[in-house]
């Protein structure tokens, strides 16, 4: 029986039983509606767990153990040598070392700030950065000019963020915006500190230029080059040469593996706390997203029933015209066939409603979130993220439900006697 | 050369009540039709008559006895087999007519095309059937805005549009007042004269005269044909 003429034989039965059908369809829609809605909210979740963490499933930060007995004795370090055996591990694609500035650093801003006069103070930490890894993020050049020169920095995206969100409106501050910011200078007093409240002998006054965001930047202050924080540190008598980490990139993910245990070889260890947050809170979204799931896929399932019900109700109403059909020549495969279409009929009406539902019920609550909910820090344009897999899943899961809940009346129907069906009144 | 051969045929329903005797409805029937031969089977209600008809059209294959249908052993051939001899080699036509009401008349003719390989040239032929059956103009309707009559000519069309050797007919009139039961008996006998078997079960007269041949089914068995057969009926 070809397909075109099946489902010509299908549509006339389910215009004839549109109320029944149109009931069953609706509880797929249901259940599916569910089970795409909860998906784009896990994934859009998802997606601002890795705004907030973003982390890379190739690269790992690489440290001095903490507890190392090295360490205690002053000789486990993170030197050039070391980072040469690094980048010589098998699977290393690159390494890129990080030096914490080590002499204490002040700012101290008086004037007008983006048409606000403000008095500001504030203690600077800084990591040096190899260029590279900045890369393009920096918009001006991301170099180290000499002494007397302004300092490049890049910023942290999230810094930034958590400057609108929380800082400028408690401050009555404006917002700012990176375009803003690139370009713009600060002073910058090496050898000084608001903490200890004394200067360190040579301190000297210079500034800083922000040149660009990224999230390459240290969250916790600024970066600058590698190149200038390793003079500072040298012109102010402190280690010039000790790296505080350095970044290792892994030539795949699948390489990550042979990195970390390399890594341990050399007697260092991997700082994975940004990646264990990130991973903590990613499994929380996807328990929470399967369990949700779950519930969707239960009433996925009743719909199923239902449609079982629906179709043995109208199997049991076309007994004689199921009668008629083998009498015309059908198998039993043909009328199992034309239930059946009208199951997937009814399946794929409900799972695009079902996915229509989810679009409109996400869709409002974001409006409710953009209108309703505070101003908060890393607060997305959206909270759900619907993917074509989610779509297909979705139509595909309501199909399956109606197949499934039909196969068993298709069977019955597939299974009358011709001679018994054309007798039923 | 034979379209039916009947030997021995018995059918037994199970007892309608338990505590009560299986009903034997036929009871040893044999039966011979030759190719283009009219036959109508005579008998009283509930005297076999449909349960031989839904046997000879493969319909019901729970008996016993030995049956073969244009060259088809009943009980031998599978079921997808069976369905490719009604859906190429039979035309039925029932009482009720057994239209489908979501569909027009022309979709109803169609029928046998949406299964098998379909019927060669079937939207043509649907329409020639409809044509011959007087219903061209009626295409589109469907079998709620059609009169009885007009249904059962939609039926025949549908039992006719596969050009089938063979057509088995249940109380084709019955439903029918005089004038349109004439004008359905007339079609058989053209039917008839084209060179089509036809086996009618009826119990009314007016078809049996147009018939070569009148079988009565009576006490589960197949009498003697014509005038004695009549004869046997109104003892």
């Amino acid at each position: 029986m070809r397909t075109g003429k099946l489902i010509r034989l299908a549509r006339g039965n389910l215009a004839r039983e549109l109320g029944a059908l149109a009931v069953s369809a609706g509880g797929v829609a249901l259940g599916t509606g569910c089970l795409v809605f909860f998906l784009a909210l896990g994934s859009g979740l998802q997606n601002v767990v890795n705004d907030v963490f973003p982390v890379s499933t190739r690269e790992v930060e690489v440290v001095v153990p903490q507890l190392a007995i090295g360490n205690l004795l002053g000789e486990q370090k993170i030197d050039d040598a070391i980072v040469q055996k690094l980048r010589a591990l098998r699977g290393v694609a690159a390494a890129y070392p990080k030096m914490q500035l080590r002499v204490p650093a002040v700012t101290r801003y008086n004037g007008m700030f983006f048409g606000r006069e403000i008095r500001m103070g504030l203690e600077v930490v800084a990591t040096g950065l190899m260029p590279e890894l900045v890369g393009q993020d920096a918009r001006m050049p991301f170099e180290d000019r000499g002494e007397g020169q302004p300092i490049p920095v890049v910023v942290n995206r999230r810094l930034l963020e958590l400057y609108n969100k929380v800082f400028a409106p408690q401050r009555n501050l404006p917002q700012l915006s990176e375009s803003m910011l690139v370009g713009f200078q600060i002073p910058l007093e090496l050898g000084r500190s608001w903490v200890v409240s004394r200067s360190f002998p040579g301190s000297q006054e210079t500034s800083m230029q922000v040149v660009g965001f990224s999230e390459r930047a240290t969250l916790a202050g600024v970066s600058m080059p590698l190149a200038a924080i390793r003079r500072i540190n040298k012109q102010f008598g402190m280690d010039p040469d000790t790296y505080s980490s350095v970044l290792v990139r892994a030539q795949s993910a699948d390489d990550v593996g042979d990195v970390a245990a390399g890594v341990k070889k050399l007697g260092l260890e991997i700082d994975d706390t940004e990646r264990r947050n990130a991973v903590q809170i990613g499994s929380a979204v996807e328990i929470v997203t399967m369990a949700l799931s779950l519930l969707a896929a239960l009433i996925t399932g009743l719909a199923a029933v239902n449609t079982m019900q629906a179709f043995y109700a109208s199997v049991r109403e076309r007994t004689r015209e199921i009668g008629v059909l083998r009498a015309v020549g059908a198998t039993r495969g043909d009328v199992a066939a034309v239930v059946l279409v009208e199951a997937a009929a009814t399946g794929l009406a409900g799972g695009v409603l079902g996915v229509l539902l989810a679009r409109l019920a996400g869709a409002l609550l974001d409006r409710i979130a953009r209108t309703g909910l505070p101003d908060f820090p890393f607060k997305p344009s959206t909270f759900f993220r619907f993917e074509l897999t989610h779509v297909l899943l979705g139509v595909g899961v309501a199909l399956l439900a109606a197949l499934l809940g039909a196969f068993l009346p298709a069977r019955a129907a597939a299974r009358l006697e011709p001679a018994k069906a054309l007798t039923e009144s | 050369m034979s379209a039916i051969e009947l030997r021995n045929v018995a059918k037994t329903y199970p007892p309608r009540e338990p505590g009560l005797p299986p009903q034997d409805l036929l009871r040893g029937v044999d039966l011979e039709v030759r190719r283009g031969e009219f036959v109508v089977v005579e008998g009283q209600s509930g005297s076999g008559k449909s349960t031989l008809l839904h046997l000879l059209g493969g319909l019901d294959r729970e008996f016993e006895g030995e049956a073969r249908v244009l060259g088809c052993d009943l009980r031998a051939v599978s079921d997808a087999e069976l369905a490719a001899l009604r859906h190429t080699q039979i035309g039925f036509i029932f009482q009720s007519f057994n239209l489908l009401p979501a569909l027009t008349a022309l979709e109803n003719v169609l029928l046998p095309d949406f299964f098998g390989d379909g019927v060669p040239d079937a939207e043509r032929r649907a329409r020639e059937a409809l044509e011959r059956v007087g219903l061209a103009d009626k295409s589109g309707a469907r079998p709620v805005a059609l009169s009885g009559g007009e249904r059962q000519r939609v039926a025949i069309a549908r039992a006719l549009v596969a050009r089938p050797p063979l057509l088995l007919a249940d109380e084709p009139t019955g439903n029918l007042d005089a004038r349109t039961g004439e004008g359905v008996i007339d079609l058989f006998r053209q039917l008839h004269r084209d060179g089509m078997t036809l086996l009618i079960v009826t119990h009314e007269a007016r078809v049996s005269h147009a018939a070569t041949r009148v079988l009565v089914l009576r006490d589960g068995r197949l009498h003697a044909d014509g005038a004695e057969a009549r004869s046997m009926e109104t003892e």
